[in-house]
């Protein structure tokens, strides 16, 4: 994960240090991503959760290099395999994404254009980047709708987006992704538009593929039920920042972050008792124009003190696990308990 | 496919029989419209106008004389005009109509084929002076009334600057046909032509650069950008591909109802002996024939012209394919 | 056991789809197809299922936003089926919905107290005065501020939007709230502040909630009884702890299977029961049962044998011929 002289030697596959994004709008400047750094190692799944303006599309907007504009504002490092994208010509990095790096957007029905068919799409990519001929890259698009599980897939790469079902139309989606086999590919809320029993459908796949095409995947997801199945390491976004990075299992078990237990405990269960009340959250995410002084979770804490106030906590590691919070390690455990506790006493006076 | 033909035919069939009527019964319902008095000349007696009452007709129920009216239009194709007596109508159109259609074409050709590039250029460099310079000339387009324009363009390759260089093949106004002349024909048109696509050029290329805007910000153009493409790639390939629908559609729409006699004042100005010049003399004298003829000729342009944007629509938006 | 609070009785609702001419060449969508169940007052029902499945149809029928197709909807033992909207309007404000996105439901023109009072003055609940303490009384209930009445709904984020539509399906004190999806459109954080609130608006006042959504932990948290629809029939029905520890159906055992569950260890995946393809078009569903091409247990009976809802338990029902 961060930074470690002793791996050093072969570069990781993505390494992101201290990536600020801002926009210049009208009501101010917008810090949407305020000192984000990670890694992600070859054939990593990096989970990446947070509510809408947490940053973390953005973010993964950011890598891809998709950010510009007069209005914009990048600082920091990304590295694709020891290679700096930041500040690179968009014709240099126009050569990289789709190639090295490819992404996988929510709504396929939205992100494919509706008036080619899925093949044509395909086929655009594979030959953007490879020297192939109109019918190679045909028969590869064909091989590909193949590897991602649709039926008869030459018969699918003649139809155009909208006669595809959800599911199929993601599949064909993943497929346009994988045609240059990309070592990193980038899936935005890849289930959130799918039915459930699809959803499940589409997670396999992006795990099975994960082997098969030997790529890493950055999964930014608001489900901690798809990081827990998919993600290798977790990484927790609120306002721009990271405020919990861990493996999953240590993410889950221990969760470092009162906005990580917070999130945790606030999915309803669907085995077990019922809790009478779900243990929630109070308040609502933060403006990101009018960011509180110190941690940004702070006006919705529950263990908030006044150096929360007035600092804001930095990314701190507990070996390979790090957190964002000043709250003492050996509380946290009973601090969990307790706001377990707080949370079955009746709502909380309810302000902005 | 013969669903849609049938359905589409009997539309048409449909508007057209409503417009007819239409303007067949404000005609009778004009105050101070008496078409037998205006045919019997000033100070007619009673009894002249009594005869010419029923020599044209015009003593018959109004159902009557509209079945008439139609039978002659359509079946034995003599109706004949109230005011120029024998003056048939049918020959009169099919006169008029080439001009009208070169006329047409000729703008149709101008302003599709300067207002896609205009639109595109002004889109690609949003918000910077090329798209600030380009918008601005269009809007100096729009702006104009068309008869003013005309007589402008008259008044100066016409008289004032007509010795000059620039200006001396300007034939006199008026039309030469292809069939005569077509050199003639094409050097007659092209001022009208210029004329009528300075107003389309402005709003389709205002059209087009807001569509290709709006396509900008599909989630589609970002995945194109994701795959690698180059922003010319992506503006040829997705934005305008998208953005045409809009395109075409507006196209076909203003193409029926310029040929339907939309371009009266040009043709007037120019002096064309078009389906305008022939609708606005008869509007003149209230020539109820002769309206009825043209006005039924624009209405079949555009309701024809809907009618085949919409089935070529399925050829253009892949989505409305299978939506019937 | 006393008079069901709403009671449904093979509720079918169908619409066209298409233009053809002739009607019986237009594609018929069964959204929903005879539909059956109760509601006691005070229980909340909830009604799961995927897109295509009929749940947001029939949560519309309930109230009479959609016109139905054939069946009985009683409420309180009077059936709405069948009444005119005018014989409908006094059934009106005990029956009252609560919609996904509530952005989408309020007036952006209109202040919030306007938004609020407006139900009430519509049905003459009281003098101004008494409106207002009326308005100030639901914010409070829905945990928004006094001073929150002069805002406009753009200055509220989603989850307070979505605290005024329920203060607006409050105002009219309704015995029986429908709502659908009310908190898909929220982020994680304020989804639990929302299901909390109903939780306690129901305890608060009685309410009877029919409860329609796709996210299942949400159903269970909110639901004493859930019914499970697939491509409009109800494939399972039962208490909501039963249904969701020991499913009957096929289908719902593979939907809660489906649900990645925040648990690292995997279990739950190796567990799930993946379907194969997508839920087939409402339009042209799968003969037989509904569900057979998807179903991991069919028989060759299923192709052509559409199993009925029967008892499979105390107060449980499947339809599934195979359901023990």
């Amino acid at each position: 994960m961060p930074p470690d002289v002793s791996m050093a030697t072969v570069p990781p596959l993505l390494e992101v240090t201290d990536l600020r994004v801002a926009f210049h709008t009208e009501r101010g400047i917008l810090q949407a991503v305020d000192g984000v750094s990670f890694r992600v190692e070859a054939e990593e799944i990096v989970g990446v959760v947070g509510e809408s303006g947490s940053g973390k599309s953005v973010c993964l907007m950011a890598v891809l290099g998709l950010i510009s504009g007069p209005y914009t504002h990048i600082e920091g490092s990304v590295r694709l395999m020891g290679r700096e994208l930041v500040g690179l010509p968009n014709r240099e990095l126009r050569k990289i994404r789709g190639r090295d790096m490819a992404v996988i957007f929510q709504d396929p029905m939205t992100a494919m254009t509706p008036v080619y068919t899925v093949g044509q799409q395909i086929v655009e990519q594979i030959r953007v980047h490879q020297p192939l001929s109109r019918k190679a890259a045909k028969a590869r698009a064909i091989d590909l709708l193949d590897a991602v599980g649709i039926g008869a897939p030459a018969k699918a790469a003649d139809r155009y987006p909208h006669e595809l079902s959800g599911g199929m139309r993601q599949r064909a989606m993943i497929a346009m992704a994988l045609s240059c086999n990309p070592r990193l590919l980038l899936a935005d809320e890849p289930t959130t538009a799918l039915d459930v029993t699809v959803q499940a459908q589409i997670l396999d796949l992006i795990l099975r593929l994960r082997s098969e095409f030997k790529s890493a995947v950055i999964l930014i997801t608001h489900d901690m039920g798809v990081i827990a199945e998919a993600a290798d390491q977790v990484m927790v976004m609120y306002a721009g920042r990271v405020v919990e990075r861990g493996s999953k299992n240590q993410l889950f078990a221990n969760p470092l972050h009162p906005y990580t237990w917070g999130l945790l405990a606030s999915i309803p269960p669907l085995d077990g008792e019922r809790v009478h009340r779900l243990p929630s959250i109070g308040g609502l995410p933060p403006s990101l124009l009018d960011l509180p002084a110190g941690c940004a979770f702070s006006p919705r804490c529950r263990d908030v003190s006044a150096r929360c106030q007035g600092e804001r906590p930095v990314l701190d590691r507990h070996g390979d696990h790090a957190r964002a919070c000043f709250l003492p390690l050996e509380s946290v455990a009973a601090q969990r308990r307790a706001g377990l506790a707080a949370s079955l006493q009746p709502a909380e006076a309810f302000s902005e | 496919m013969l669903n849609t033909l049938v359905r589409r035919f009997a539309q048409m069939a449909f508007v057209m029989f409503g417009i007819s009527v239409l303007v067949f019964l404000i005609f009778f319902a004009t105050p101070g419209v008496d078409p037998a008095a205006r045919l019997a000349g000033r100070n007619a007696s009673p009894e002249v106008l009594a005869a010419v009452r029923a020599s044209f007709g015009l003593d018959q129920p109004l159902p009557i004389q509209y079945l008439m009216m139609m039978k002659k239009m359509f079946i034995t194709q003599d109706l004949t005009s109230f005011v120029n007596r024998g003056q048939m109508i049918v020959p009169e159109l099919v006169q008029a109509a080439p001009v009208t259609i070169s006329l047409v074409v000729g703008s149709a050709l101008l302003w599709v084929g300067l207002s896609i590039p205009i639109g595109m250029l002004a889109a690609a460099f949003k918000d910077r002076f090329l798209d600030r310079v380009l918008m601005g000339l269009v809007i100096v387009g729009i702006s104009p009334p068309v008869f003013w324009l005309g007589e402008i363009t008259n008044l100066i390759t016409q008289s004032r600057y007509h010795d000059t260089w620039l200006f001396s093949w300007v034939p006199p106004l008026g039309y030469i046909p292809f069939s005569e002349d077509p050199w003639g024909w094409f050097k007659c048109l092209v001022l009208p032509c210029a004329n009528v696509a300075v107003l389309y050029i402005g709003i389709y290329a205002r059209l087009l650069r807001s569509n290709i805007i709006e396509a900008n910000q599909q989630d589609f153009i970002r995945t194109a950008r994701a795959k690698g493409l180059s922003e010319w790639q992506i503006l040829f390939r997705h934005s305008l591909r998208t953005s045409l629908i809009t395109f075409a559609t507006l196209f076909g729409l203003d193409f029926g109802f310029l040929v339907g006699g939309g371009v009266l004042l040009t043709e007037v100005v120019f002096g064309l002996p078009g389906i305008g010049k022939l609708t606005y003399e008869s509007l003149r004298v209230l020539d109820l024939p002769t309206i009825m003829g043209t006005v039924l000729w624009g209405a079949f342009f555009v309701v024809a012209s809907n009618a085949i944007i919409d089935s070529l629509y399925a050829f253009i938006d892949p989505r409305a394919r299978h939506a019937s | 056991m006393t008079r069901p609070l709403l009671e449904a009785i093979e509720v079918s609702k169908s619409y066209s789809r298409g233009n053809h001419v002739l009607a019986r060449f237009n594609e018929t969508v069964k959204a929903v197809d005879q539909v059956s169940f109760t509601i006691q007052e005070g229980e909340s029902l909830g009604l799961v299922g995927e897109s295509g499945c009929g749940k947001s149809t029939l949560g519309r029928c309930l109230t009479r936003l959609h016109a139905v197709t054939a069946g009985q909807i009683l409420f309180d033992g009077v059936d709405l089926a069948p009444l005119s909207l005018r014989a409908l309007r006094p059934y009106r404000p005990h029956i009252q919905m609560v919609f996904q996105d509530p952005y989408a439901s309020l007036n952006p023109r209109r202040r919030i107290g306007d938004l609020l009072a407006e139900p009430l003055r519509v049905h003459h609940r009281g003098s101004k005065a008494e409106i207002a303490e009326r308005v100030g009384d639901l914010l409070d209930r829905v945990g928004l501020l006094p001073d929150h009445v002069h805002r406009f709904p753009h200055e509220f984020s989603g989850g307070q939007r979505q605290r005024i539509g329920i203060a607006r399906a409050l105002a009219l004190n309704p015995r029986l709230v429908i709502a659908d999806e009310p908190v898909s459109a929220l982020d994680v954080s304020v989804q639990a502040q929302i299901v909390n609130l109903l939780l306690d608006l129901r305890e608060q006042l009685g309410l009877t909630y029919v409860f329609i959504a796709h996210d299942l932990s949400v159903v269970r948290q909110v639901t004493e009884r859930v019914a499970v629809m697939y491509l409009g029939r109800i494939v399972e029905m039962g208490r909501t702890d039963t249904v969701f520890r020991a499913p009957a159906h096929p289908y719902t055992k593979a939907l809660i299977s489906a649900v990645p569950r925040p648990d690292p260890t995997g279990a739950s995946r190796a567990q799930r029961i993946i379907l194969h393809g997508d839920v087939p078009s409402p339009s042209n569903p799968p003969s037989g049962c509904h569900f057979h091409p998807r179903c991991p247990v069919a028989q060759d009976r299923c192709r052509h044998d559409a199993p009925t809802l029967r008892p499979v338990g105390p107060g449980r029902q499947a339809a599934c011929h195979f359901a023990a």
